[in-house]
């Protein structure tokens, strides 16, 4: 297994890594990754001047969800990239930092990689200062889209009305927000089955504040910038369905029994 | 001593099997095809081994034991030979959705040549559909192989129920035991399975050897060609040491299979109450129908791999369904297939105990996993700020 080829240097890393934690009043921050390949990665940096007047890191911090080798490839880009120009920082490649490390098994490359990303989009995120908190959502979420399948399961686990909540005890339920009454069956959903998933094409909780409160201490769990685009399944039963996330761009199927989407 | 706690992939071969071994090895060294003394000798070595083998399953005869290198072969010899043997009858055969990589490789391998696989979908705990399953048989259904049980959520499959709907459609059923012969009895005279797949380091015997149980009338098309060993359904010289080692396994966990199965089911449900009490966690498959041994967990906000590391610095060896983890840098299949989100199945913890378990073991995970989880959802930019403050709180 990968764990015994990791060098001592990655091991260091990733017991006491350096740098945890997040700048509040950062110059720059540069978040990249996707916890849907299990990788993501963000980077906050204090800008300053040296004696020359060239513009350098004076802090850095990093927060990182991922796998050892993701954990200690934060942890030595911070550690290099403090106290250089930006110029420099900026060109840090994946190999420099691996480099650093002693090296890291060829699967986990691609976590290097990311590091140095997302320092690079904090650079650029300094240099162009833009906040990376407005990033724009993609319009999509306004148009009226065809979700494929629908009419095919519709009473055979796609539902546009919901009347008898019995039907659904121990089911997996994907619930599509259409509005604060979505929200609300979701919320009721859950004394029913341990699974409820909401999709919305929000980016953070949707609804009216007492809903939005109800939803983030419920189990229900919530995808966010993200809509159903088909539903799948075999002998007149759902099966799936298949989730745009449209902030990453990217498609991915879950395993369901029931899709709700209200009129 | 570390506490070992991943004994689903690979148990260590029990000292009373080793030693019945070793005469196998120098003094008993003949080969049963031959016809002098030594031949003869192996010869009823090997006939015995296979009556213990059938007495473990309870098989009617040592005629329904085929000796094979292990579980993945009896697998490929079950449904491969099967599919061969049966193809001028059907070509559909029907597998399940959170299957052991080789059924689902070997039912890749058989799309390419021409066979049709259905793969029946599982419910939140990973049972399978009875009624579903019953749908997909048509007329040119001719195998269903279904496992026993997942090694990886230890949910264990009506088996009872799929055996007597193959039996109405006139399907073979062939099943991967894997997974239960170390805890659960299993009767092929009380469920007819056609094929059954067992293995012998699953019951602390040597790896390198399995079996493959044939009903009687059951026969499959050989896919290793050589000399006719085992009537002619697998080929090659016995591997004698391999074969009396796993039948003194079969013969020790047939004796002791029902006391050691109430103890690690009390070790199992001593783990998933202490465990469950970490915020945020949660236990995959099925709360009741599981295997004694088989505790899997899902932690909110953290990755599996981090957390396999950070245990092994405890001294603790875990494994996980995480993709870092593994070869493909895929998610666990069997997770995902049970309705987890990608994130989700990453941060998977897989703990699976066995004959040399103790309860240290089990105490040692209970008082370190908490603040290994702490702090790792320390690190993470998926914790909420609000349960941030909150573990942040619980240290001080």
């Amino acid at each position: 297994m990968s764990v015994h080829k990791y060098t001592e240097k990655v091991m260091d890393h990733f017991r006491n890594p350096r740098n945890v934690g997040e700048i509040e009043d950062a110059d720059g921050v540069g978040k990249v990754g996707n916890p849907v390949c299990g990788d993501l990665m963000w980077i906050y940096i204090k800008v300053g001047k040296n004696k020359e007047g060239e513009e350098i890191i004076t802090d850095i911090k990093f927060k990182t969800f991922g796998c050892g080798s993701a954990v200690s490839t934060s942890s030595m880009i911070t550690e290099m990239a403090k106290g250089m120009t930006l110029d420099d920082a900026y060109k840090i490649s994946r190999g420099d930092v691996a480099d650093e490390l002693d090296g890291l098994p060829p699967i986990k490359m691609h976590c290097s990689n990311l590091a140095a990303d997302a320092l690079q989009a904090a650079i650029d995120n300094y240099r162009t200062g833009s906040n990376p908190e407005l990033e724009v959502v993609t319009s999509c979420q306004l148009e009226v889209r065809v979700i494929l399948g629908l009419e095919e399961f519709l009473g055979k686990g796609v539902y546009k009305k919901v009347n008898d909540l019995e039907q659904f005890r121990d089911k997996r339920i994907i619930v599509s927000d259409t509005g604060d009454e979505s929200l609300e069956l979701a919320l009721k959903l859950t004394e029913y089955t341990g699974r409820v998933i909401l999709v919305t094409s929000a980016k953070s909780t949707p609804g009216r504040v007492e809903i939005r409160k109800k939803l983030e201490r419920s189990d229900v769990k919530i995808l966010y910038q993200s809509e159903v685009i088909e539903i799948k399944g075999e002998l007149d039963e759902v099966e799936k369905v298949v989730i745009h996330d449209f902030d990453e761009d990217e498609q991915y199927e879950l395993f369901v029994d029931v899709v709700i989407i209200l009129d | 001593m570390n506490a070992y706690l991943d004994y689903q992939a690979a148990k260590p071969v029990d000292p009373r099997v080793f030693d019945a071994m070793k005469p196998y090895f120098i003094e008993e060294f003949g080969n049963p095809s031959s016809l002098h003394l030594y031949g003869y000798n192996a010869t009823k070595k090997l006939e015995e081994s296979r009556q213990k083998i059938a007495e473990f399953i309870n098989a009617p005869s040592p005629d329904n034991i085929i000796f094979t290198a292990g579980a993945t072969e009896s697998n490929n010899l079950a449904i491969i030979g099967g599919a061969l043997r049966n193809k001028r009858k059907g070509n559909h055969i029907i597998i399940s959705e959170i299957e052991h990589i080789s059924i689902l490789n070997i039912g890749k391998y058989l799309e390419r040549q021409g066979f049709k696989v259905s793969r029946l979908s599982v419910d939140q705990y990973g049972r399978i559909n009875l009624n579903k399953l019953e749908r997909l048989i048509n007329d040119k259904t001719i195998l269903i192989s279904i496992s026993t049980a997942s090694n990886e959520i230890g949910t264990l499959q009506p088996i009872e129920e799929i055996a007597e709907i193959a039996q109405k459609h006139k399907v073979w059923f062939h099943s991967d035991a894997v997974a239960t012969q170390s805890s659960v009895p299993i009767d092929v005279q009380k469920v007819p399975f056609d094929l059954l797949t067992l293995s012998s380091n699953e019951i602390y015997g040597p790896r390198g050897i399995g079996a493959l149980y044939l009903k009687k009338g059951v026969r499959v098309n050989p896919i290793i060609i050589g000399g006719g060993q085992e009537k002619g359904m697998r080929s090659g010289s016995e591997n004698m040491p391999g074969i009396v080692g796993f039948a003194k396994a079969a013969e020790i966990m047939k004796a002791e299979i029902n006391t050691e199965a109430a103890r690690l089911k009390k070790l199992r449900d001593k783990l998933i109450e202490g465990i469950l009490k970490i915020p945020k966690s949660y236990l995959n498959g099925h709360p009741e129908e599981r295997t004694p041994h088989n505790a899997n967990f899902r932690f909110d906000y953290i990755e599996g791999e981090s957390l396999l590391l950070a245990l092994k610095d405890e001294n603790v060896e875990v494994a996980t369904g995480s993709a870092c983890s593994s070869k493909t840098l895929e998610p666990s299949h069997t997770l995902i297939s049970c309705g987890l989100l990608h994130e989700e199945a990453h941060g998977s913890l897989l703990l699976t105990l066995g004959r040399f378990s103790e309860e240290k073991d089990v105490d040692k995970i209970i008082e370190v996993l908490p603040e290994v989880v702490r702090k790792l959802r320390v690190l993470s930019p998926l914790t909420p700020p609000k349960f941030l403050e909150q573990i942040k709180k619980e240290v001080n």
